[in-house]
């Protein structure tokens, strides 16, 4: 009996979708198309333009299927191009600022209903270029020195706006954790 | 990745991607624009064959090799005058064998014999043509 497009594994459809397999690539953006938006716009990016940028990342990854070898997920294959083109966009708008404080009072935190921890809300709390690197680093998988030459940083800076943006995420997403458990307990 | 930048706890959260419900309607949408990239590559393939096909027909009708000029190649300007030999010999030839069966004057109207001759040469050639086309299709 033949298998169906779910029962294959991301390897093997993306070996069919290097010889030109529509449908085989149709099955993995189906599969990871979520995960590759998440990431943009934890980046940063607006809905719509994380959309953009996604389906631009998928085209380029269908065209370049051929070097995918498996030794990572397609997924953090995926993510790394999308991550890379939604820099060089970002690039054309404007050069990295080194420090940005996000306005505080514009933002309120409010974990979800369910009392789960919310990364995206968390993320919010980051300056730009926090959000940005951390976001690179936990969610595209690149390495510091990957992102300061992504971002056209220095190696340092990178690392700085890494180390700040967890700190503050850990106290983002603590402080979250308590309030939620508070709530569970007065409920 | 070195142990300031690893988190695991975070990373768990990174990794944590509800599939979104438009997760479908996405796909289609890359789906879409695959198919109308690969239908442009396809027609600016065809179009740059097309052009480029009418460009060699052009030159290749424009072509003039002047194989016996001098500043033909060696190999081009031996080859060049073979040809021109070759021919006149053939000509003389048969010149030669029309005049001794007395046709050199001979004339179909107002045609000579070298053009009765080379009308002939021509059907020739045809048939030979149309005979390899044949065997080509039978074999």
């Amino acid at each position: 009996m033949a298998k169906s497009l779910m029962d294959h594994h991301d390897v093997e459809l993306a070996a069919l979708a290097a010889a030109g397999g529509r449908r085989e690539f149709g099955e993995l953006v189906r599969r990871h198309g979520s995960a590759v938006r998440s990431l943009l716009r934890r980046m940063g990016a607006q809905p719509a333009e994380a959309d953009d940028v996604a389906q631009d990342a998928f085209l380029q990854a269908f065209e370049k299927c051929a070097e995918f070898r498996g030794d990572g997920t397609f997924a953090a294959w995926v993510k790394r191009i999308a991550a890379r083109l939604y820099l060089k966009r970002k690039a054309k708008d404007a050069r990295y600022v080194a420090e940005i404080e996000p306005d505080q009072e514009e933002v309120t935190s409010s974990p979800d209903q369910a009392g789960l921890v919310d990364l995206d809300e968390a993320l919010k709390h980051l300056s730009e270029t926090e959000r940005l690197c951390v976001s690179l680093c936990h969610g595209a998988g690149l390495s510091h020195p990957e992102i300061a030459a992504a971002m056209n940083l220095p190696l340092g800076t990178v690392k700085s706006h890494v180390k700040r943006g967890l700190d503050k995420l850990r106290a983002r997403l603590s402080l979250d954790t308590g309030q939620s458990a508070r709530a569970t307990h007065v409920g | 990745m070195s142990v300031d930048e690893f988190d695991p706890g975070i990373e768990r959260l990174f990794a944590r991607t509800p599939q979104m419900a438009d997760a479908n309607l996405f796909a289609a949408e890359v789906e879409t624009r695959l198919q109308s990239a690969t239908g442009l590559r396809t027609l600016a393939l065809t179009l740059a064959g097309g052009i480029g096909g009418i460009i060699a027909v052009r030159q290749s009708m424009n072509v003039d090799l002047h194989l016996t000029g001098s500043q033909a190649p060696v190999a081009g300007r031996v080859i060049g005058q073979g040809l021109q030999s070759a021919s006149l010999d053939l000509q003389g030839g048969v010149a030669s064998a029309l005049s001794q069966m007395g046709l050199a004057d001979m004339s179909l109207g107002s045609m000579g014999g070298m053009q009765l001759f080379w009308i002939t040469a021509a059907a020739l050639i045809a048939l030979a043509a149309a005979g390899v086309m044949k065997l080509s299709q039978e074999v």
